[in-house]
């Protein structure tokens, strides 16, 4: 008893620090999303509207287009791409045959550079590259594939696949190396007690690799929800939710709601739908993960 | 003897206090611009010289972030001390509490020829009577061509009605290959469709919005007729000659249009006169001593209506500012004379005195008669909804129509009925 009130009384002082330095704000937030709280009239402050902001949200002609592109684009897609491009260069930067060439290292630290790109650096060097008088469309127009320049980043038809091979082209190196690291803990004996059993390059794949990577995989592949679905960066920099509102993501338009229609009572709605959507994945991640973890901690 | 001790003591620390004042650091202003350096450099610098104890720190921002930056900080007590402001922002701001009434300076230290000299009053004015920003600059949007191109695609005169103009923007695509009208076509918050929307509407005879005979504010304009404007610019679009990738631009100095003018990869832009001096610069410094071959023209205004707008720009105080005296007198320095005549040549100064000294020269003829067709935002200024507001609705709703994300009619039914829910909640 006189443990468990020592405990308490020890961690008590980080629990009020941790209540105020996330509650206070989640509270304020919520609290402003049921007002008509404007920019312009922050100094009188908003009037109590109820749950009118969230009626009109859900009611809204493009709620259903935005989070169709949060979840489908901008989170499944680039997770999953991520994921299954990480993976693959992983197993390559893991090949004998890269480092029988001494590769290996020039290959790792190749990887890194992408990832150590700011974001911001990534767009603005992406949006030269796909502009129409850019490289990509050089290269495409000198190999005789197209005819004319493409609009990458303001045609409906390419500019989702553009942004996410930005998105990759940053992100994909950490999980790469991350799934590298786990490839590297894969003991011998178990690929050579494979192969005795004569197990093809499939089934070792199947039956060792994946299992051993599969705790990493989950991880990551999480974490990489995450990142994605409040991700502002990327779409508000290279195309700023346009052509129209083409791209416009639940963080996109938390900021066009907020700073650029100056409605920051209705942009607090959205912030909460996006925190309550975030707490889902956060309770799947705590009990796929960290519950595990805590498990095999204890 | 204590006494003299004492007078000494007194004497000393007089002399320490007057000391720490005249060594005082000059005190600090910030000044935010939302055009290039080089602009108002000059103008800084000679302020600096005359006012030794005023030091004025520059800072740069993009028109596209400049209003909703501003009102963010002076929200929460920040910001520059003097803000270079669209005329149209300059209501809001004051509604807001982030700019400075300057009435009683306008009072107590007013410029040369006095308010009365500057135009655009109605637009400083808030509608609790005070006066929030200082007229700095005037303007309007005009045509520009490219008269070698418009030559190689067989036309000789410059387009006078919107028919014309499309016809000879898609011949200039179809002899030469190049673009023809190439205007930004993007819908960020500052997008430049929202003018050329409303030049369309207003040469219409329609408003977006209107002040009825009983004073209260409507929209004026119908759902086809903002469809047929969308429709209209989306040929542009849709034949090629405003190039697809002008949907990601919005500004009418987005680099990648500027450029295009300058090397003769495009026949025809909309812009105001400060971009479209920056061109001509660019194709001097690029081309010296060859001709330049631009000229400028009005928009269609068709049954002489008004087809631009008579815009500019204003200085605003921010409302939190710890020095406003000092603010003042920099404000009121960069409207002088002195300025405009020296330093600050890309623009026309908002005063009526010093309007009339400018010689517009051969390439501005252009933009001197469209001044005859422009008119100010009158209703759009002083209706409910501020025009930041409009303006950015606008541009979201022409962006889906001219992507194709949704049909004209549809992205027209959506913006008006968004107005009037605009309106319907200020009242």
């Amino acid at each position: 008893m006189r443990d468990r009130l020592f405990i308490t009384t020890m961690l008590l002082p980080t629990v009020v620090l941790l209540l105020l330095f996330y509650g206070y704000p989640i509270f304020d937030n919520l609290h402003m999303s049921f007002t008509d709280l404007s920019l312009l009239g922050m100094r009188k402050g908003g009037n109590w509207i109820g749950l009118a902001n969230y009626r009109e949200l859900f009611r809204s002609g493009d709620f259903g287009h935005i989070l169709f592109n949060t979840f489908v684009w901008l989170t499944a897609t680039s997770v999953v791409l991520r994921l299954l491009i990480g993976l693959g260069m992983a197993l390559l930067l893991n090949t004998r045959a890269l480092k029988l060439l001494r590769l290996a290292a020039v290959s790792r630290f190749a990887l890194l550079i992408p990832w150590a790109t700011p974001p911001i650096v990534a767009v603005v060097i992406w949006r030269f590259l796909l502009e129409r008088n850019g490289a990509v469309n050089h290269a495409l127009i000198a190999l005789g594939i197209v005819d004319h320049p493409i609009a990458f980043l303001a045609d409906m038809r390419t500019v989702w696949p553009s942004l996410v091979v930005i998105m990759l082209w940053n992100t994909v190196p950490l999980i790469a190396l991350s799934l590298l690291s786990s490839l590297q803990t894969v003991p011998d004996e178990y690929y050579e007690a494979a192969e005795l059993d004569g197990a093809t390059h499939w089934q070792k794949f199947r039956f060792v690799t994946l299992p051993f990577l599969m705790p990493s995989i989950l991880v990551l592949g999480l974490m990489s929800v995450f990142w994605s679905f409040n991700n502002f960066v990327y779409v508000w920099l290279a195309t700023g939710a346009g052509p129209g509102t083409y791209t416009n993501v639940l963080a996109t338009e938390v900021y066009i709601k907020a700073f650029v229609d100056f409605r920051l009572g209705y942009s607090s709605a959205i912030g909460m739908v996006m925190a309550v959507i975030m707490a889902v994945f956060g309770i799947v991640y705590l009990r796929l993960v960290a519950r595990q973890q805590l498990e095999e901690a204890l | 003897m204590l006494r003299l001790l004492a007078a000494g003591f007194i004497a000393s620390a007089a002399m320490i206090g007057a000391i720490g004042i005249a060594a005082a650091d000059p005190v600090t202003i910030t000044f935010r611009f939302n055009d290039t350096e080089q602009e108002v450099r000059g103008a800084i610098d000679e302020f600096q010289r005359e006012n030794p104890d005023i030091k004025v720190d520059l800072q740069r921002i993009g028109w596209k972030d400049a209003r909703n930056q501003f009102l963010r900080e002076a929200a929460v007590g920040q910001g520059p001390d003097v803000m270079h402001s669209a005329q149209v922002w300059v209501k809001e701001m004051g509604k807001a509490g982030a700019a400075l009434p300057i009435d009683q300076f306008l009072k107590k230290d007013p410029p040369p020829n006095g308010f009365g000299d500057f135009i655009s009053q109605d637009l400083a004015r808030g509608n609790d009577g005070h006066i929030y920003g200082l007229p700095w600059t005037t303007d309007t949007w005009a045509m520009v061509y490219r008269t070698d191109l418009l030559k190689q695609a067989g036309i000789d005169k410059l387009p006078t009605t919107w028919d014309e103009l499309r016809a000879d923007s898609a011949a200039v695509y179809k002899k030469t290959g190049k673009a023809g009208f190439g205007f930004p076509a993007g819908s960020s918050a500052s997008g430049a469709i929202w003018f050329l929307a409303n030049f369309y509407w207003w040469s219409h005879g329609a408003a977006l919005i209107v002040q009825k005979p009983d004073g209260s504010y409507g929209i004026g304009v119908t759902p086809d007729q903002v469809a047929a404007s969308m429709k209209y610019f989306k040929q542009y679009m849709d034949g090629g000659d405003n190039p697809q990738s002008n949907l990601a631009a919005s500004d009418a100095h987005d680099p990648s249009i500027m450029q295009a003018l300058v090397t003769g990869n495009q026949a025809m832009g909309a812009m105001p006169p400060n971009t479209y001096k920056e061109i001509i610069k660019a194709y001097e410094g690029a081309n010296p001593g060859k001709p330049v071959p631009f000229e400028s023209g009005p928009f269609p205004h068709p049954d002489h209506t008004k087809s631009s707008m008579i815009g500019g720009r204003m200085l605003v105080i921010n409302a939190n500012t710890k020095h406003p005296d000092q603010a003042w007198k920099f404000v009121k320095f960069m409207a002088s004379e002195q300025v405009f005549a020296k330093y600050y040549r890309t623009q026309f100064p908002a005063q009526k005195s010093l309007l009339k000294k400018i010689d517009f020269g051969a390439p501005l003829k252009g933009f001197a008669e469209q001044f005859e067709y422009a008119r100010t935002w009158g209703p759009y200024a002083d209706g409910p909804v501020p025009i930041g507001t409009m303006w950015n609705l606008t541009g979201r709703a022409f962006g889906k129509a001219l992507s194709g994300q949704t049909s004209p009619e549809q992205a027209a039914k959506d913006l008006l009925s968004e107005i009037e829910k605009q309106m319907a909640s200020k009242g």
